[in-house]
């Protein structure tokens, strides 16, 4: 296929005044809406979707898409500056991401995060340009157990979470796996640690309990050091809020990783953009010179996080576009939208009517620069909010963090739920178990326990089928190597020590 | 009583009776935005015919206010049904059904509302559903499908929703009249239970012709049957199964709007109203259409009766695949 020819055709489409200017609106709406926690861009595009109707179908498809997009770059602001994910994705964000905020850092933080966005994105619509149908035939190969394998290697990222030590990371992560199992049971029907309750039949709501666990505790953990009143520092001068070109090269590995990793899980109908972007802080971390300041507030693990979540975006456009099948919530409704306009979404989409597909590709690579330049002045302007006195800093985190758990399901069920997380989570700060395992256990918890059960129907309950395959083989591998590594190391260090001991 | 008054009295008499629909009257108007609940996430089946359903009642004008879509997800639809259950009497919300309200409460002993207790409107939809398999599958009808399974009982694979689902019952009901026996693997969505029919690693899938039309189109699957009455007249070359000689009952998946318990009756009657006219929309049709729909449309005690019989069919169905039934 002449890619080239048909950018152009693409590009012709994108580059009208009306198209850009939907593109435009879609990604600043999308923008706003990540940094809103609560209202995301499956709720935003759901709504909006009726306006489209009029619109010629392309504009709307680009307006929309740019809604999707748009958000991923919005949901870092309130990770990094209050602690808060403004979208499930970016909860990995918070934890290099505030921290780089309390050490004075927030406008590089920002600023990264914005490139990183970026340079994801724009390898995002690449990847989506060039390799789309050869990919979405691989991700075909994608069964039960290669999920399983995927969520293992996922939960091995808790070795990276860990502080001090493993165990409790390894604890907070398995009650995490455990929360995840609250609500109706998908193969039975039956509930399971419902307590009568029919409103946990749905379960734990996954973004009330990182708020809490995140936003809330870290209100707690602050109101308890009375006095603290210096919070932050903020540099001063506009020159200190943005990346350097050091933090740029820094990130060199992380955009690139963020980027891989992010297309690829994007395309898998079953994974999220959530696990992406654990797996590419995880890996991130792994091949860092210094993998002991993370969690400090590093650069990386801000840019890695960020570039996978972005990137998951053009990824899960994939089997949209070749095949007509949805990865998820958002993706649904674009599917939703065609067959409004009068799609009829499937393999042969790209085919007939290529003005869709390749106008959507350009406009993809004019949205993403339009975010960058739209959000990298917002980065002065954003951090100035770390300028407010605590008192009232705090009543503000406490207002969007309820605000915005109320506003996913409208239900004040969940901002107790936020609430009693919030007390978890300053629990486990004092006794310094890590949240962020407890988090990834409950991201992946549902996945993991779906894939095994599914996998074990395939194989009649015989567990070779989760080693015997090639993929979820390679992935189980890689898993239990990541794993093991950090306690061979520690037997080592201990042989040295003792040795030396021993003279 | 000061004349004074006794002139507003006669003046509020006069106005009443030369507006006879002024404050008194009987005939309900929705006064504010109407509350559409679905039992589904922005993107499931639900919220898609209610977001388009709302477009389409503002189009042809036959509703004034604007129609907001709140969705209320979780447990099936055991969430959204007692969420309904609390607004009992209001009349500004509605409610978007499908057959799992039915059977959810059927199984979960939490699920404390049911269909008895909500206030039926209309039925709009009967969703038909055909059995695809892939286009270099083997098997060409649902006999071959069958011999198959019976030869290597549980070796081949079906990928569906929930047990509850219709997927999952019409699977039972066809073991039951066959004797074969195949294994049933939930994926929670949509695009999951396709892509693993795309990739090989399930044989079979119940799925709506419009999902299976474009697959079909671009040589991915294969119909072997509908499961429906009559053909469908998109697919008019795929018999149903009664024609390949397996009679079973055929569960419908119905489409609706209900309201919240003890609604007063012109609420009841507004909207019974306002759907008939819909139902006879050319909005309706060509939706109908595009999404290869069958008009569904039944209201009133049928639709009552409706619901009796679909429960007391769907518990026989259950109870015989051996499911828990709680009520």
């Amino acid at each position: 296929m002449d890619a080239l020819g048909n950018l152009l055709l693409g590009f012709s489409v994108a580059l009208t005044p009306i198209n850009l200017f939907w593109c435009f609106t879609g990604v600043v709406l999308g923008t706003v809406v990540g940094v809103l926690p609560g209202l995301g861009p499956a709720a935003t595009i759901a709504m909006l979707l009726p306006l489209t109707l009029k619109m010629d179908h392309t504009t709307a498809i680009i307006a929309l898409a740019g809604i999707f997009y748009g958000a991923r770059y919005g949901g870092s602001t309130t990770s990094i500056l209050l602690n808060i994910p403004g979208e499930s994705s970016s909860v990995v964000t918070c934890l290099d991401g505030y921290q780089m905020a309390r050490n004075g850092r927030a406008g590089p933080a920002l600023g990264i995060s914005a490139i990183a966005s970026f340079v994801a994105g724009t390898v995002g619509v690449l990847g989506l340009m060039l390799i789309a149908p050869p990919l979405a035939r691989f991700a075909l190969r994608f069964a039960p157990p290669e999920y399983f394998a995927l969520m293992v290697l996922g939960l091995a990222m808790v070795v990276f979470l860990a502080g001090e030590s493993m165990v409790k990371a390894m604890l907070a992560m398995f009650v995490g796996l455990w929360l995840a199992t609250i609500g109706t049971d998908l193969f039975t029907g039956e509930s399971r640690f419902t307590f009568g309750q029919a409103k946990l039949l749905g379960g734990v709501d996954f973004i009330a309990a990182t708020v809490g666990v995140f936003a809330i505790a870290e209100v707690l953990v602050n109101l308890e050091s009375k006095g603290g009143a210096e919070l932050f520092k903020l540099a001063k001068g506009w020159k200190n809020l943005l990346p350097t070109l050091q933090d740029i090269k820094d990130c060199r590995f992380a955009f690139l990783n963020g980027s891989v990793i992010g297309f690829f899980i994007g395309a898998l109908p079953g994974a999220g953009a959530t696990v992406a972007s654990f797996l590419s802080y995880g890996l991130e971390k792994a091949v860092s010179k210094h993998p002991e300041k993370f969690g400090t507030g590093v650069i990386e693990g801000v840019a890695a996080p960020e570039g996978a979540n972005n990137a998951d975006a053009s990824g899960a456009l994939v089997p949209l576009l070749t095949l007509g099948i949805p990865g998820g919530n958002t993706t649904a409704i674009l599917l939703g939208g065609l067959i409004l306009w009068g799609y009829k979404p499937g393999p042969l989409l790209i085919q007939e009517h290529p003005e869709l597909f390749w106008g959507l590709v350009a406009s993809m690579y004019i949205g993403n620069v339009m975010l960058l330049i739209l959000n990298l002045p917002l980065v002065p302007l954003f951090a100035q909010i770390l300028r407010l006195p605590y008192y009232v800093l705090y009543p503000l985190i406490l207002g969007i963090s309820i605000v915005g758990v109320y506003s996913v399901n409208n239900s004040l069920f969940d901002v107790w739920v936020m609430g009693l997380f919030g007390l978890l989570g300053f629990l486990m700060r004092k006794l310094d178990f890590p949240a962020a395992a407890l988090i990834l256990g409950m991201v992946l918890g549902d996945g993991l326990e779906r894939a095994l059960r599914q996998s074990l129907m395939m194989s009649q309950g015989d567990l070779t089928i989760l080693f015997a395959r090639p993929i979820s083989g390679t992935l189980l591998f890689v898993a239990a190597a990541i794993l093991v590594l950090p306690a061979v190391r520690k037997v080592r260090s201990w042989r040295v020590a003792a040795i030396e001991r021993e003279g | 009583m000061n004349p004074k008054a006794i002139l507003s009295a006669v003046t509020l008499a006069a106005i009443v009776a030369v507006c006879p629909g002024f404050a008194w009257s009987q005939e309900f108007k929705p006064s504010k935005q109407i509350e559409a609940v679905v039992h589904t996430g922005p993107g499931g089946g639900s919220d898609l015919l209610a977001r388009a359903i709302a477009e389409m009642l503002l189009k042809e004008k036959l509703i004034q206010q604007r129609m907001q879509v709140v969705n209320k997800p979780g447990g099936g639809p055991a969430v959204a049904m007692s969420y309904l259950a609390e607004k009992k009497g209001e009349t500004h919300t509605i409610g978007f059904f499908t057959g799992v309200w039915v059977t959810n409460p059927l199984t979960t002993a939490e699920a404390n509302v049911t269909v008895k207790d909500l206030t039926p409107i209309v039925r709009l939809v009967l969703e038909p559903a055909v059995i695809a398999v892939k286009a270099d599958s083997p098997y060409k009808t649902v006999k071959d499908f069958v011999e198959a399974a019976k030869k290597s009982p549980n070796q081949l694979r079906q990928s569906g929703g929930s047990v509850t689902s219709r997927d999952n019952l019409m699977r039972l009901l066809i073991q039951k009249a066959t004797g074969a026996q195949w294994t049933f693997i939930s994926f929670p969505s949509g695009g999951e239970r396709l892509s693993n029919l795309l990739g090989g690693h399930v044989q079979m899938m119940v799925i709506e012709p419009q999902e299976a039309g474009e697959q079909i189109r671009a040589g991915n699957l294969r119909v072997i049957a509908s499961l429906t009455e009559k053909r469908l007249a998109a697919l008019p070359n795929v018999p149903t199964i009664k024609e390949q000689g397996i009679d079973i009952p055929l569960i419908p998946q119905a489409r609706g709007v209900l309201a919240p318990p003890a609604v007063p009756r012109d609420v009841v009657q507004y909207w019974e109203g306002v759907f008939d006219r819909f139902a006879k929309s050319s909005s309706w049709h060509q939706y109908l259409e595009q999404n290869q729909f069958e008009d569904g449309y039944l209201k009133g005690p049928p639709l009552g009766k409706f619901f009796d019989e679909l429960t007391v069919q769907m518990r026989e169905v259950l109870k015989e695949a051996g499911a828990k039934v709680v009520r």
